[in-house]
């Protein structure tokens, strides 16, 4: 059982969310059973504070989710410390079968809670409020995400071990682990290269045209291919190492925290991907969330492109 | 430009006790009029200027206001609708004591996140015109109350409103200063701005430059 | 979502906390009091920590001890010569050691043997070597100053007398006090002539209390430790690494129970607030019913409520986390760092360094801000949909 300070506050704070986002919930489902914009009963006025509330609880939570996402991370690090044979975030989120999925989970809530956002302000720019009943539905599906995740972040925290010992991330992410991980490296770096740079080119393209639903969808593979491709083959030029391909070390301090704007600037540039193609704004909106993706990216692939080729310049050779 | 359409409003005292404020009012009233409305506490008039100002919401009926219908906005918008048209003057005033008359003035505008340049341009338009500006930094519970109620009027002209809407303005006052809101009336006609007064005070009877007086009396119109 | 700021908003919030002086007032002083007492439980521990850190840094990699029946035990000084030929050490020194309890005072000291010709261990103890001569022809040791001021107490100025294990004494004269490396190590520590403890405590001439193993490359320590387990399988072997990871868990431990007891203090706080935030005086809903009666939408209420909440509790968060700075680095956290130490009788004169590490900062807010701001998220709702012609009549 692990009972830093650190682990506590997250907890704590789960504890509240949780408490708040049940309150939500419940006023989400009332929401969309009831709602009409059309009437005017007190029944209904009633239900337009409420979504206030909601509207207001979400917020809180997503606001607080993003640097405690960061903070968790910071945490997983320091733990990293007392668990033998970690040395880095990675090896913790090892420790348990929980780990790799509370990761991912988290990640996904992250999309989720942002996607809702957006939606939210888009709806009541409207007078007649289109996308309420969407809203509170697409809630109720992310409560139970939401609830599912700080299930497993408790149950996982109080399941590890100190003694017991986890592999460091050396042996996790090689060609030759045992894990799910070990089938990525089974596809052909070109080919992923390849793959990795024509999606890009494609979200240009899609741009270009001003395809939104292809540009959103561009940018969901983007996000796989961007992972795969950093752990592959990205990640080893930044440690300038052929076997290290942990996407966890480069976030600390000896790789400058360039892990902490890498992972950024992917997020901010997909999401806003994301919601040109599944929200309906304005147009001026929509070019807005076009360019900021595009701007994210961009970076986001430039950076990631430099290492390999500085090193190539430095040393005159490939790894 | 104003209509109340079949308006009835009932307020839910608790689970079995319901009092009706209005009961199937029609009310119109044109662009430009003064129009006045008697009847005494209780009768109904404060609501019929909520309704109008978007404050509540009627249980059945229609309130247009400019063609468009806002009794059944959603609160966010309805406070929109309230910030661009109309301007409220309260019996008491309602000025926040301890900010100054700058602060108070613009005090509509804060949510707006307006430049400073704007803000400090509509204070100016608005101080001018009803002779508040040599107390700008003043702070309001100092100052006398015939300029606390040049401060209250000018709040509600800030946003250069369509509607003044005016909940027994002279109840508190003296004979001078009610005369004096009278006289600042007439400017408001003369502005075209649409004002609706509601008030028991029998200075606003019988005025000549009044188009209309509409007298309520438990929630009806009395014709 | 990417607002500007609006510093209107912003002006009215800070006028709105200071028209309501007294609630404002007691609210900032109970919170700061919390986040004071946090942070200063936070800052005290990682001091401890890091002076804990770097005595064990100072410490050889491996320390092997012999043990029988669950016990510590002397063991023989000539493994030495089998623990040196491992590769990968490049030094192993036998230590003589043993505490003292001197019966008068009710306190231990902690004795070490050295030998002036052999290569220290540590370096503090290769200082006082240097410093002092310990081979004169009477016997005698150099003590900390807390054990000058414990003999001293019991008047003894310039020697003491040992008492052996066979009931005679020994007499030793005081040659010299020093301050060791850190703080946290001088206080109870004597050194004299390893022959001098052999003497006192009756260990034999071939026995040691322990060895102390430097292996210079941290990666290779494992292994080294476990050849040594090979060669001696009655030995109880602990690496620094070992020390540091025990001393993190009991940090952790007594951070962890102060920090529960915190949490319920938090829920009490949120309660109060909650209650405070609830509770409106007929005034306080009027102004808001004017606010949405001049055209302020639910919305820009309840942003101009967070912001007040978010300007109290920061403000109490950051005068907490600088009073607790204060009372910690500067005036040196009486009381509560005994806590910690653990209370003796040999008080400690121990300054606690400063370590100032954004983690615990963030730790600190993230107890305390959102927590806040969750309390007030329902009261402030409530207030913002007031029906606004209620009010106002």
């Amino acid at each position: 059982m692990i009972l830093t300070p650190e682990v506590l506050a997250i907890l704590l704070l789960n504890v509240i969310f949780a408490v708040f986002s049940f309150i939500a919930f419940i006023l989400s489902i009332k929401i969309f059973l009831n709602w009409d914009i059309e009437s005017t009963s007190t029944a209904q006025y009633k239900l337009e504070k409420q979504s206030f509330l909601s509207a207001t609880i979400i917020k809180y939570i997503f606001i607080i989710k993003v640097p405690l996402f960061l903070f968790f991370i910071f945490t997983l690090d320091k733990i990293s410390n007392v668990l033998t044979g970690a040395m880095c975030g990675a090896g913790v989120v090892d420790a348990t079968e929980y780990g790799i999925y509370l990761f991912l989970l988290k990640i996904i809530n992250l999309y989720i809670f942002g996607y809702w956002l957006a939606l939210h302000f888009e709806d009541i720019k409207h007078e007649n409020q289109p996308y309420t009943k969407l809203k509170f539905g697409i809630f109720i599906v992310a409560f139970f995400l939401f609830i599912i995740e700080l299930i497993i972040e408790g149950v996982m925290f109080s399941s590890i071990e100190v003694d017991k010992m986890v592999s460091c991330c050396g042996s996790l992410y090689s060609s030759t682990s045992t894990s799910y991980i070990s089938e990525i490296f089974k596809i052909d770096t070109t080919l992923l290269l390849t793959l990795f740079y024509t999606n890009y080119f494609l979200m240009l393209l899609f741009y270009f045209f001003k395809q939104k639903y292809f540009f959103a969808l561009a940018n969901i593979t983007f996000i796989i291919i961007s992972i795969m491709s950093l752990i592959i083959f990205f990640g080893t030029y930044i440690y300038e190492l052929p076997t290290h391909h942990c996407p966890f070390c480069f976030l600390q301090n000896d790789y400058y925290f360039v892990g902490y704007f890498l992972y950024s600037f992917l997020f901010i540039g997909t999401f806003y991907g994301f919601k040109t193609g599944f929200i309906e704004s304005s147009k001026e909106l929509v070019s807005k969330n076009y360019r900021v993706s595009l701007i994210f990216n961009t970076l986001y692939l430039i950076i990631v492109s430099l290492y390999p080729i500085l090193f190539y310049i430095k040393n005159g050779v490939w790894l | 430009m104003i209509e109340l359409k079949n308006i009835t409003k009932k307020y839910e005292i608790n689970k079995n006790n319901t009092t009706i404020a209005l009961h199937n009012i029609n009310l119109s009233i044109q662009e430009g009029e003064i129009v006045i409305l008697k009847g005494a506490s209780g009768s109904g008039k404060s609501t019929i200027l909520s309704l109008i100002a978007a404050l509540s919401k009627p249980t059945s009926g229609e309130v247009i206001v400019d063609k468009k219908h806002i009794s059944k906005l959603p609160d966010n918008f309805a406070s929109i609708y309230r910030r661009d048209n109309i301007g409220f003057i309260f019996q008491k005033y309602n000025l926040i004591p301890t900010l100054s008359v700058k602060e108070n003035i613009l005090l509509p505008l804060v949510p707006l996140n307006l430049s400073n340049k704007e803000m400090e341009e509509k204070l100016h338009t608005v101080m001018q015109k009803f002779t508040i500006e040599h107390k700008k930094d003043s702070i309001v519970k100092r100052l006398s109350g015939g300029e606390q109620q040049r401060v209250a009027i000018a709040r509600s002209y800030v946003n250069n409103p369509k509607i003044i809407i005016a909940d027994e303005p002279t109840a508190n006052l003296d004979e001078r200063l009610s005369l004096h809101f009278i006289e600042i009336l007439k400017e408001f006609k003369a502005l075209g701005k649409t004002v609706v007064v509601a008030t028991h005070d029998p200075l606003f009877f019988g005025l000549d430059f009044v188009d209309k007086e509409i007298e309520i009396e438990r929630g009806n119109l009395l014709l | 979502m990417k607002n500007k700021i609006n510093i209107y908003l912003i002006e009215y919030a800070i006028n709105a906390i200071l028209r309501q002086k007294y609630k404002s007032i007691f609210i900032t002083t109970i919170f700061t009091l919390l986040v004071f007492l946090l942070s200063s439980i936070f800052f005290i521990t990682n001091s401890i920590k890091y002076e804990l850190n770097s005595t064990v840094d100072a410490l050889p990699e491996i320390i092997v001890q012999k043990v029988k029946a669950g016990r510590h035990y002397d063991m023989d000084g000539d493994s030495i010569d089998s623990i040196l030929s491992i590769s990968g050490v490049s030094d192993a020194v036998a230590r003589v050691w043993g505490y003292y309890y001197f019966e008068n005072a009710g306190v231990n000291f902690s004795i070490v043997g050295v030998d002036s010709y052999e290569k220290q261990y540590k370096d503090s103890l290769a200082n006082i070597v240097e410093k002092f001569d310990l081979e004169s022809d009477k016997p005698s040791m150099i003590i900390g100053s807390g054990v000058r001021d414990v003999m001293n107490q019991n008047y003894y100025k310039d020697y003491f007398n040992f008492i052996k294990p066979d009931g005679t004494l020994k007499r030793v004269e005081i040659a010299g006090v020093f301050d060791g490396d850190t703080n946290l190590e001088s206080n109870d520590m004597i050194v004299m002539s390893k022959d001098l403890v052999r003497d006192i405590f009756d260990i034999a001439e071939s026995k040691a209390s322990d060895i102390v193993v430097k292996v210079p490359n941290p990666d290779e320590v494992p292994t080294v430790v476990s050849k040594i387990k090979i060669l001696y399988p009655d030995s109880r072997i602990i690496t620094s690494e070992d020390l540091k990871v025990s001393y993190q868990n009991i940090f952790d431990y007594k951070s962890g129970v102060f920090l529960a007891l915190f949490v319920v203090s938090l829920f009490t706080f949120f309660i109060i607030i909650y209650d405070k935030a609830s509770g409106l005086s007929s005034e306080e809903k009027k102004e808001i019913g004017v606010l949405k009666a001049i055209g302020w939408r639910v919305d820009d209420v309840m942003k101009e409520k967070f912001y007040e909440a978010f300007i109290i509790s920061f403000f109490a968060y950051t005068l907490g986390v600088a009073l607790a700075l204060a009372f910690v680095y500067i005036f040196q956290a009486p009381i509560l760092q005994n806590i910690f130490i653990g209370y003796s009788q040999l008080k400690t004169n121990f300054e606690l360094p400063f370590i100032l590490d954004i983690q615990t900062l963030f730790l600190v807010f993230f107890l305390s801000v959102p927590i806040y701001i969750a309390a007030t998220i329902i009261p402030s709702w409530r207030v913002a949909t007031l029906e606004a012609d209620e009010v106002i009549r």
